[in-house]
């Protein structure tokens, strides 16, 4: 007996060990990235130091208390959130269409939405910019700098990711329970509503969360494509790139505080990640 | 059995934002590589050139030198993510206390935007105030400077990359482990068999899909990382990787012509890789029954 | 007929102004000029370099004070100012109203003809010309964005060359003053020839080591993920040798020596091999410097002596938030082969780059007028000597006798007495329609010798090939 406790003592220890080793890896880089945070332009020379000497705020109230930052971060926040519900709800619908109904070339189809997100995005920027400043003109409007272009172009690497995704989730749920449903007397929607938003829940919410982070991390369509009023918070990092001399305190706070939303929403989702990760590749 | 319309009718918002936003600038991109189109030549717009461009960059030792890098990149970076993700994911499907927090610290470079991870990877291996090349010299006496040793260069934005993306490929492992049933496993120990047959006979086969689709993903990822990279090393040598190759065509140089050429073979070559490895999952079942 | 008559309408106005000092009246003439716009924004896109934000946060916030026109500013990385102005010029689209043009770009943009010419925009609207801006006021710098005529495209804001920086604290010193020359045989001093450079370099690379010191002889601007390094080459290292235009002959347009260029010839060869000569001495950073970093790193203090862009001499010399050195900081003009000065002097040539900014206004813009007025305001003599202060740069021949700049011009060991004096011994960048084109062409080959996988004479020769082929691919060519 007492050696099986040795035994798991042992393990036990060699599981905290390795994880307490990944730990530091993980952290290093973002506790350097703190660290730098919390210096002032003078004090980053030198020989490194990783402790943290201590507090200098100032990098941190300097962002904050600018208004830029202020609109970028409500911009960021308004467009990964649109986008993610968007794309939740369009990637529903589309795989629920390629799993249960007979299209034509629907492989093909399927394959074809998932190439959306291959394209090198520097040539298409040009295009872009032309769709975005000419095609869509309504009198002075255009999609040009604005919220709502960027939620609809961030369909373009969040569909086809969140349709694949999804594909495998839907495709697990069995169809007799669409069918059980239509029996009693429930339409397209309350199938979707009662039976597969229900059972796909973990992989909806999934998709969800990784494409708001995909829109929220995005910055060479959002850094070309807006000027002023829809600028993004990754777009506001390049900003501190200077010819004379990189910020690189307050390019560390912000990165800092960029991380901060979707640190959060990881840490309350996380459960709902590993369920709904399965791309229903899996199946009984 | 069901009217095929309403399915069309469902899918039909996706297909229209795909065909305007994606397939629509591709057609432009394709027609523009057809074309000589440089903003700042002598002669205004484009020129039609026919089959130049891509006959160009056949010979285009700067473009051919860019996908091997990046061939380097992805089989490196992808290969060490997956087999850490696997380790990892093994290692969190058993129980212990505290286990929790460790998953959502590992999650956490997944978050974080690439241009900040390439920030910050920069702020740590750049001599005079980074930390790595500090100690590097002072423990082991090795000289470290991206700027000067291409395959540091290389080495480093692999490890960022593989900092950045094992949480994706873990979380992805951990659910295609946490799916598969229980009684294969307990069957093949009963039968006696050792823990590398478990893993190789009945756990790998399960995992093979999820672990395809990973590696898929990845790969569509990898090849066109630029943000990163370009923070990281402004894609000197060793890091001048297709993506970046592609935006210094299209922007600095503003040749369009050219640059669209070399992006529709990229998008080309990513698709053949994809579509392979899309056949190797769809032909899965075959695969398991054999 | 007409140019006359706004000549002499403008001269009326300026002697106006001149005999009514009141600003109330200035006030008047703006808000008078301004009232069909008020309300109107105009927009533009710029770097994000102090000049540039004084010019967002305080000019802006006056000239919409006084005007009612709004002034959007974005500021914005390097790179991707170049990108989305091209972008916006080129699509005609009428995004911005103005645009910051870096002063090397302006013979691509003038050759697309995308800028308005401002010289006659102003002589045909006599009522938005403001008597107290006057194109003749500003210093050489604004010829280089003049066209032939002479007529102006962009309202300087930004002026600077690179200079030749030493740390006075260590080459005053004792002791190693002494060490100095007990090595070399001569006496320490900020260098006058290359081979006093080097030894220098080479001499304080060693004294750092030797009293384990993070100090190294000199910096280099060499990343090798950048173009900063085939600028520091082309246009500040190869003048001061002697290699002018990146050694391309326009005329015959070819970087080839058989063909009357000069990019594969002994004098480009001969700086090349020296300036790579001098990464041994120069701190691990340099292959991975920008202009930034290079201004950092010698802000750290840790390098003795280099070539840093003006722009940065004031806050390294004064800014204790930022540099390490402040007080310690000596300015001298870049070390020259002989006879390169006196070549300068003659007009043949130069010995470095008169490097800044101006803004313009795109063909494109829509509010073309609104915009002239803010140009002028941020052109007139009186906000020049405070925004000179903030961000340490001269473009009024005038802000140099301000004494608000004298009392800056000692704190900085004369950096503004060298400008107004030696500035016109620089230039600015050759009149290349295709610069950002041919510098991205020529940059690997100059990365490659940095890493030492090419020598200077093999990467010169390759390179010159290379631009002669994209000369030619760009219709420029022989």
């Amino acid at each position: 007996m007492t050696t099986s406790l040795r035994q798991r003592v042992l393990r036990l220890a060699g599981t905290y060990a390795f994880w307490i080793f990944g730990t530091l890896v993980t952290l290093i880089p973002i506790w350097w990235m703190f660290v730098v945070s919390m210096r002032s332009r003078v004090e980053l020379f030198g020989r490194p130091n990783l402790m943290l000497s201590r507090f200098f705020t100032e990098n941190y109230t300097n962002v904050l208390t600018d208004s830029a930052f202020q609109r970028y971060m409500t911009n960021s926040i308004v467009v990964s959130t649109s986008n993610a519900v968007l794309v939740m709800v369009l990637a529903l619908l589309a795989t629920y269409a390629l799993s249960r109904y007979k299209l034509t070339g629907r492989d093909n189809i399927f394959f074809w939405l998932i190439t959306n997100r291959m394209a090198p995005p520097a040539a298409f920027l040009l295009p872009l910019f032309i769709m975005f400043t000419r095609t869509f003109r309504i009198g002075g409007w255009t999609l040009y700098d604005t919220q709502i272009g960027l939620i609809l172009l961030y369909c373009v690497f969040n569909l086809p990711f969140a349709i694949w995704l999804l594909k495998g989730v839907v495709d697990g749920i069995p169809i007799e329970l669409d069918d059980a449903a239509m029996i009693d007397g429930a339409g397209l929607w309350g199938v979707l509503r009662h039976v597969i938003v229900p059972l796909a829940a973990p992989g909806l919410a999934v998709t969800g969360i990784l494409s708001w982070v995909f829109a929220w991390n995005e910055y060479l369509f959002a850094a070309n494509l807006t000027s002023v009023n829809a600028r993004t918070i990754t777009t506001g990092l390049a900003e501190f790139v200077t010819v004379t001399g990189t910020n690189w305190g307050e390019l560390a706070a912000m990165s800092m505080i960029t991380l901060i939303p979707s640190a959060v929403i990881v840490i309350v989702a996380q459960r709902y990640i590993v369920m709904g990760l399965t791309f229903g590749a899996v199946k009984e | 059995m069901r009217n095929s319309r309403t399915g069309w009718l469902l899918l039909s918002p996706t297909l229209i934002i795909l065909l305007i936003f994606g397939f629509a600038p591709f057609l432009y991109v394709l027609f523009v590589g057809f074309n000589q189109w440089n903003v700042f030549s002598a002669e205004d717009g484009l020129i039609f050139n026919g089959l130049d461009n891509f006959r160009r960059l056949v010979f285009d030792a700067d473009f051919l030198h860019s996908v091997g890098l990046t061939a380097r990149f992805a089989i490196f970076a992808i290969g060490s993510e997956v087999v850490l993700g696997f380790v990892l994911a093994q290692m969190l499907t058993r129980n212990f206390p505290g286990k929790s927090l460790f998953r959502i610290i590992h999650t956490l470079p997944l978050m974080v935007a690439p241009i900040a991870v390439g920030a910050i990877w920069r702020l740590l291996v750049i001599p005079g105030f980074g930390p790595v090349p500090f100690f590097l010299d002072r423990w082991f006496d090795l000289q470290y400077q991206i700027g000067t040793y291409p395959d540091q260069a290389l080495w480093t934005s692999v490890i960022m990359d593989v900092w950045h993306w094992t949480p994706f490929v873990t979380l992805t492992m951990l659910a295609g482990l946490t799916a598969i049933p229980k009684e294969p496993v307990e069957q093949a120990k009963v039968d006696g068999a050792s823990r590398f047959q478990v893993f190789w006979y009945v756990t790998l086969p399960f995992l093979r899909p999820v672990l395809l689709t990973t590696v898929f993903i990845r790969i569509m990822d990898a090849i066109r990382t630029v943000d990163e990279v370009w923070m990281l090393a402004g894609g000197g040598p060793g890091t001048r990787f297709t993506g970046i190759y592609i935006w210094r065509v299209v922007f600095p140089r503003t040749d369009y012509g050219y640059g669209s050429s070399i992006s529709i073979i990229t998008l080309y070559l990513t698709i053949v890789l994809c579509w392979l490895l899309f056949i190797a999952i769809s032909g899965r079942r075959k695969g398991e029954t054999e | 007929m007409k140019k006359i008559f706004t000549l002499v309408l403008l001269l009326a106005f300026a002697l106006l102004a001149n005999m009514s000092l009141v600003t109330a009246d200035h006030h008047g003439w703006w808000v008078e000029a301004a009232a069909p716009y008020a309300g109107t924004t105009i927009r533009g896109v710029s770097e994000s370099t102090p000049p540039s934000n004084y010019v967002a946060d305080v000019l802006a916030a006056q000239f919409t004070e006084l005007t009612g026109i709004n002034v959007e500013f974005e500021t914005t990385s390097w790179d991707q100012m170049y990108s989305k102005a091209i972008n916006d010029m080129e699509a005609n689209t009428g995004i911005y109203d103005f645009v910051y043009i870096e002063q090397d770009i302006i013979y691509s943009y003038l050759a697309q003809d995308y800028l308005v010419n401002l010289t006659q925009f102003a002589g045909d609207n006599p009522d938005l010309a403001y008597a107290s801006y006057d194109e003749s006021a500003f210093t050489s710098f604004a010829d280089y964005f003049k066209n032939a005529d002479g007529d102006l495209f962009g309202v300087p804001m930004e002026a600077f060359v690179k200079v030749y920086l030493y740390r006075k604290d260590l080459f005053e010193d004792a002791d190693i003053m002494a060490a100095f020359e007990a090595d070399y045989g001569y006496a320490l001093a900020p260098a006058e020839t290359f081979e006093q450079y080097r030894d220098n370099a080479e001499f304080f690379t060693a004294y750092g080591e030797s009293m384990d010191m993070d100090l190294w002889g000199t910096t280099v601007q060499g990343s090798t993920g950048h173009p900063a390094s085939t600028y520091e080459f082309l246009e500040s290292i190869g003048p001061s040798f002697g290699l002018y235009n990146w050694g391309i002959n326009l005329e015959t347009g070819s970087a080839q020596s058989a063909n009357g260029g000069a990019l594969d010839g002994d004098t480009a060869v001969a700086a090349l091999d020296y300036w790579v000569g001098l990464l041994p001495f120069a701190p691990p950073e340099a292959t991975s410097s920008t202009w930034d970093e290079v201004a950092s790193s010698f802000a750290a203090g840790r390098a003795a002596q280099g070539w840093v862009y003006g722009e940065n001499a004031a806050w390294i010399a004064t800014d204790d938030s930022r540099s390490a050195i402040t007080g310690n900081v000596g300015v001298r003009l870049p070390v020259t082969a002989e006879g390169v000065i006196e070549a300068a002097e003659m007009g043949d040539g130069y010995i470095g780059y008169y490097d800044g900014g101006a803004f313009g206004i795109p063909h494109s813009s829509r509010n073309k007028e609104a915009t002239l007025l803010w140009l002028q305001f941020i052109g007139q003599p009186s906000v020049q000597a405070e925004w000179a202060a903030a961000g340490a740069r001269i473009t009024h021949t005038a802000t140099f006798d301000d004494p608000l700049i004298a009392e800056q011009d000692t704190k900085v060991d004369g950096y503004y007495t060298l400008l107004e004096e030696q500035g016109p011994l620089f230039a600015g960048a050759p009149p290349f329609p295709f610069h950002a084109q041919v510098r991205e062409i020529i940059d690997p080959f100059i990365h490659r010798v940095i890493l030492g996988e090419l020598t200077a004479a093999e990467g010169l020769s390759q390179a010159a090939m290379a631009v002669d082929e994209e000369l030619d691919r760009l219709g420029y060519g022989m």
